[in-house]
């Protein structure tokens, strides 16, 4: 008898399932993100991009380097779509690969939530996605150097803004899409 | 909307170019354009930039919505810096003093002859920037960037990942009007606007969720398909082949020649300064 | 033999998740040139054998393995998949899903270089692969704008690349047209005649015989129900649970009772009206498509408020096109599309939406609630139900699609449900907005025969219902359960009438890209002109009953097996 049992590759292992998840967490995210924005009332510069709450959410799911990609890959795309430019804003497409990456880490970090039910899933995701978003946009200040722009422009104007529409997104929808997601999850074979 | 990647330049002189070319002169040219403020030579790359562009030959017709949609970002951007930056104009020669011409109301951030150069300024160079990425998305074979990539020294996982990311945006963006369609159906009104922009939020939710559901779920079988044909167990090859021609190497250089004359202009000239136009200085 | 391809010595495997074994106890052996046929309803362990031949099982799906699989005479698990990739190629059900490249020369390539093959073998092979399976006029095309059966193919060539000795193929006649299906048999035929190995796993039998297989492997909940030649299987296999030829089942019939099969009823009909009185959907000259490409070209049809109709036709011909535009869905340019007598010009989606239940082709496409509830209450509060008589109106809609029998079912997540389940809630969605009329698009995709047969049969006994449309490709389906068929091609209807009329233009149909089943030829045969088309089993009976009346001197008496 050869009982046959298989350990999860480590979170940082590159094999085809990162690949493909890679891959499309930035093709969604670049196909959506400049689908819906909803502008919040009272503000010029907030919008809320649904779409970008699965930068976190694929971090989470599938890993740090599956976040990064999404974001990094992903923003190049919608940019690109958009007729942005896929390079213009680099730093912003780091910056989102920055806060995929930290999102994926959430569930080491908090590996005591994660195995305390789907609600407490939930939550710990909203909590790392809210931090990643926090801190993984302050990548954005090196517009200071890129553009010239002055600080409190980049803050008043860039990063607050973007945190704030971001971070609507990102504790209303990765919840939702952790309850939609874990179900289905366990229904397949890998 | 069409989101596939459309190879609207196929066959132009820059499509024949090796598409590392591509890739490397706008890491070059954003670099250096970063670097220059005066806006005579920003000016100048933006003739360069648009140049280049229309080497690609890709019909305007087909990317009007593209021009249009940038160069109301780039408004917006660099009017929001202007205001927001409230009168403190960056890359000004030492010792500069500011021409004021009159403060906005309410906020009352001084309007000056720098400041509209800096806002001038910038937006040129960020539509010469733009103007230069457009080919990587339009004069680039789609089938070409894993290895392009791959070519540049990006591991070959990560460089399929981006072959693999194009492959599926036509397939997601199908699905997701499928998934509108359901819902509209189920008499979902998807031009709503009303509510704050919490409910606007949750109503995305039934477009969303199975868009995204249905992605994921459905890649057990391409990560099959991989496994079985191989992927990732060894040494790659790829079947694009990628030679630098002669032309290649002259177009690389001269990025790399503008790249370097920027950076050493900015430090032993004043390119990386400010140049306010003397017309728009009061007398 | 040292040159056999596959040894498998009774083996089990029960997946990490799952409580129950998906494979039990299996032996079986694959020789070069050899064409087996994997025959069983859906869940019988089919995906699980084929994984298991081509590595995925043990090396990427966990879970309790045992017994051997050997492939060229070395266990599956101390071989790599790149190792395994050589010998054995896997065509799955899903082409979109296993074409990996943008366009079909990367596609092709994808195998071959991941095996790091030179680049100059790899265009000999492109050039070569691409006659064989018949696809050199699609080489320099973006895999985005293939049509179904031009993937399949595309898919079949991306093996090919790779030389395995031992194809294994999945469903692979689900979406494909006849004469897609007969390029792709022909293709499997030719490589075991030259020594290949090919395993097919099909449960549309009747159309699978035509590769001649030289064995049958018979699954049924993971254990070996037969394995031999095809006729002893012919002679046990279930034909409610795949589809078998008209013949067989007759035979079957005449030898005694078959099965579950045997006390199914005939299915049910709707009371038909006249169409032309009072029509619930009237198109007047419709010309309708999507961007720049006009897909309907100028269609005028009556269809009643009491009656089923379905839509056949090719891929592409526009079907779907055309009962989406009654939805409002795609917009019509010249012409009218007139619902319940007056025109829909101006009227929301959603406003139809209560005349006309849509059921998409895949329901995960809309499921987004937390639960069942929510989900069926989705529709009614867009339309502005009064919030008290949503329990109602749930309950009705669970009720009527009989998924009320499963426990605790209004506080199931809706994407945990089985894919039948998923099927039958997506018409509980489409019935919570009370329309009388439901359309759907290709009702059985995705179910294997029985579960289509079952579904169908159910929806036509949806209490209350006026009148159901319908588009499919599964041919059966439409003419035993349709009161009347249009026959689209290239935009235009070319037929309209009873299933029984329709068929008798053997050109027209086959022109249609419509294959001409053994149902079909049976029912010229057998079934006398004033009556309906009849199903399998409802015509078997009716053979029956002319053997026991007229024992050979009746009319078409003679018990020779359907004319050719």
């Amino acid at each position: 008898m050869t009982a046959m049992s298989m350990q999860r590759p480590s979170i940082w292992a590159v094999d085809s399932r990162v690949i493909v998840y890679s891959a499309i967490g930035a093709a969604l995210y670049g196909v959506l993100v400049g689908i819906f924005k909803i502008p919040v009332p009272g503000s010029t510069a907030v919008d809320v991009r649904p779409a970008f709450a699965l930068v976190p959410f694929f971090g989470i799911a599938f890993g740090p380097i599956v976040g990064l990609f999404t974001g990094l890959v992903g923003n190049m795309i919608g940019d690109q779509i958009s007729g942005w430019g896929l390079l213009t804003s680099w730093n912003w497409s780091i910056a989102n690969g920055i806060v995929g990456l930290l999102a994926g880490l959430a569930p080491m970090m908090l590996a005591s939530m994660w195995s305390k039910g789907l609600m407490n899933k939930a939550i710990a995701g909203a909590a790392a996605g809210a931090v990643a978003v926090v801190v993984g946009f302050l990548f954005v200040f090196t517009d200071m150097i890129k553009d010239q722009m002055d600080f409190s422009a980049v803050l008043s104007e860039e990063y607050v803004p973007v945190i704030i529409g971001d971070l609507i997104a990102t504790i209303i929808l990765v919840p939702v899409l952790i309850y939609a997601w874990e179900p289905v999850k366990d229904r397949l074979g890998r | 909307m069409n989101f596939a990647p459309r190879y609207l330049g196929r066959g132009s002189w820059l499509a024949r170019r090796d598409p590392r070319v591509l890739v490397l002169a706008v890491v070059f040219f954003v670099f250096a354009a970063i670097q220059v403020w005066d806006i005579r030579l920003v000016a100048l790359l933006l003739v360069l930039a648009l140049a280049y562009y229309r080497s690609a030959r890709i019909p305007f017709r087909e990317v009007r919505r593209q021009w249009f949609i940038a160069i109301l970002f780039v408004s917006l951007l660099v009017f929001g810096n202007g205001i927001f930056a409230s009168g403190r104009v960056q890359r000004l020669p030492d010792g500069a003093v500011q021409h004021i011409y009159g403060y906005l109301p309410l906020l009352g951030t001084p309007i000056s002859a720098e400041s509209v150069t800096f806002a001038l300024t910038q937006f040129l160079r960020f539509m010469a920037m733009i103007a230069i990425g457009f080919p990587l998305a339009f004069a680039i074979d789609p089938a070409a960037f894993g290895v392009t990539f791959a070519r540049l020294g990006v591991p070959y996982r990560f460089a399929y990942a981006i072959d693999l990311t194009w492959r599926f945006i036509p397939s997601f963006a199908a699905d997701f009007r499928t998934t509108m369609d359901a819902q509209r159906v189920r008499g979902m009104d998807l031009g709503e606007r009303v509510g704050g922009p919490l409910a606007r939020l949750r109503r995305q939710v039934p477009i969303l969720v199975p868009t995204i559901v249905n992605a994921i779920a459905g890649a057990e079988d391409t990560i099959d398909a991989m496994d079985l044909r191989a992927f990732g167990t060894g040494r790659r090859t790829w079947i694009r082949e990628l030679r630098l021609d002669p032309t290649d190497r002259v177009v690389l250089l001269a990025f790399v020649a503008l790249f370097v004359v920027a950076t050493v202009a900015g430090f032993t000239t004043s390119s990386s300064f400010l140049w306010i136009p003397p017309f728009l200085i009061p007398s | 033999m040292p040159d056999r391809i596959v040894e498998i010595d009774r083996l089990s495997f029960r997946y990490r998740r799952a409580s129950e074994p998906a494979l039990i106890d299996l032996s079986l052996t694959i020789d070069p040139g050899e064409v087996l046929l994997v025959a069983g309803p859906s869940g019988c362990g089919k995906s699980t054998l084929i994984r298991a031949i081509n590595g995925l099982i043990p090396h990427a799906y966990p879970g309790e393995l045992t017994g051997s699989v050997l492939v060229d005479g070395r266990p599956t698990t101390e071989q790599k998949l790149r190792e395994i990739a050589r010998s054995v190629g896997t065509l799955l059900q899903d082409p979109a899903r296993q074409i990996v490249g943008a366009t079909v020369e990367a596609e092709m390539a994808f195998g071959p270089e991941n095996l790091g093959m030179d680049r100059s073998e790899m265009w000999r092979r492109i050039r070569e692969v691409s006659a064989t399976a018949g696809i050199e006029a699609l080489l320099g095309r973006e895999t985005a704008n293939l049509s179904g059966g031009e993937r399949q193919l595309l898919a079949m060539a991306g093996i090919l690349m790779l030389q395995p000795r031992l194809f294994v193929v999945d469903e692979p006649l689900a979406n494909l047209d006849p004469l897609t299906a007969a390029r792709l048999l022909s293709t499997l035929r030719h490589l075991a005649d030259e020594g290949h190995a090919v395993v097919i796993v099909e449960h549309r039998v009747e159309e699978a015989l035509d590769l001649r297989p030289d064995r049958v492997l018979y699954l049924d909940e993971g254990r070996t129900k037969y394995l031999g030649n095809v006729a002893g299987f012919l002679e046990v296999a279930d034909p409610s649970a795949v589809k078998l030829p008209f013949e067989v089942v007759l035979q079957r019939f005449r030898n005694g009772p078959v099965g579950a099969a045997a006390a199914a009823p005939t299915p049910p009909v709707l009371e038909v009206g006249d169409p032309a009185r009072a029509p619930r959907l009237e198109f007047r000259d419709v010309r309708a498509g999507w961007g720049e490409r006009e897909v309907l070209h100028g269609v005028s049809a009556k269809l009643g408020a009491r009656e089923v109709v379905a839509v056949l036709g090719p891929n592409g011909s526009g079907k779907t096109t055309l009962l989406r535009t009654a939805m409002g869905l795609t917009p019509t340019r010249v012409g009218e599309v007139l619902v319940d007598g007056t025109s829909i010009a101006g009227r929301s989606v959603a406003s139809l939406a209560t005349t006309f239940g849509f059921v998409f082709q895949s329901p995960s496409q809309m499921l987004f609630a937390r639960t069942v509830r929510d989900e069926l209450e989705f529709g009614p509060r867009n339309l502005k139900r009064p919030p008290e008589a949503l329990e109602g109106i749930v309950d009705a809609a669970l009720r009527r699609t009989s998924l009320d029998s499963l426990e605790d079912i209004r506080q199931r997540p809706p994407l945990t449900l089985s894919f039948g389940q998923q099927k039958r809630l997506a018409l509980a969605i489409a019935l919570a907005l009370e329309p009388p009329t439901l359309i759907l698009d290709e009702p059985s995709a995705g179910q294997d025969h029985r579960t289509a047969a079952l579904f169908m049969r159910e929806v036509l006994t949806i209490p209350g219902l006026e009148s159901i449309y319908l588009v499919t490709h599964d041919v059966d389906l439409a003419l035993a359960h349709a009161t009347r068929i249009l026959l689209f091609r290239d935009g235009q209807i070319v037929a309209d009438g009873p299933p029984g009329t329709v068929i008798e233009d053997e050109d027209r149909w086959t022109s249609c890209n419509l294959r001409r089943t053994s149902l079909i030829r049976a029912n010229a045969h057998w079934r006398s002109p004033e009556q309906r088309f009849l199903d399998t089993e409802a015509l078997a009976r009716l053979v029956l009953a002319r053997d026991g009346s007229a024992s050979g001197n009746g009319r078409k008496g003679d018990s020779s097996v359907g004319a050719p």
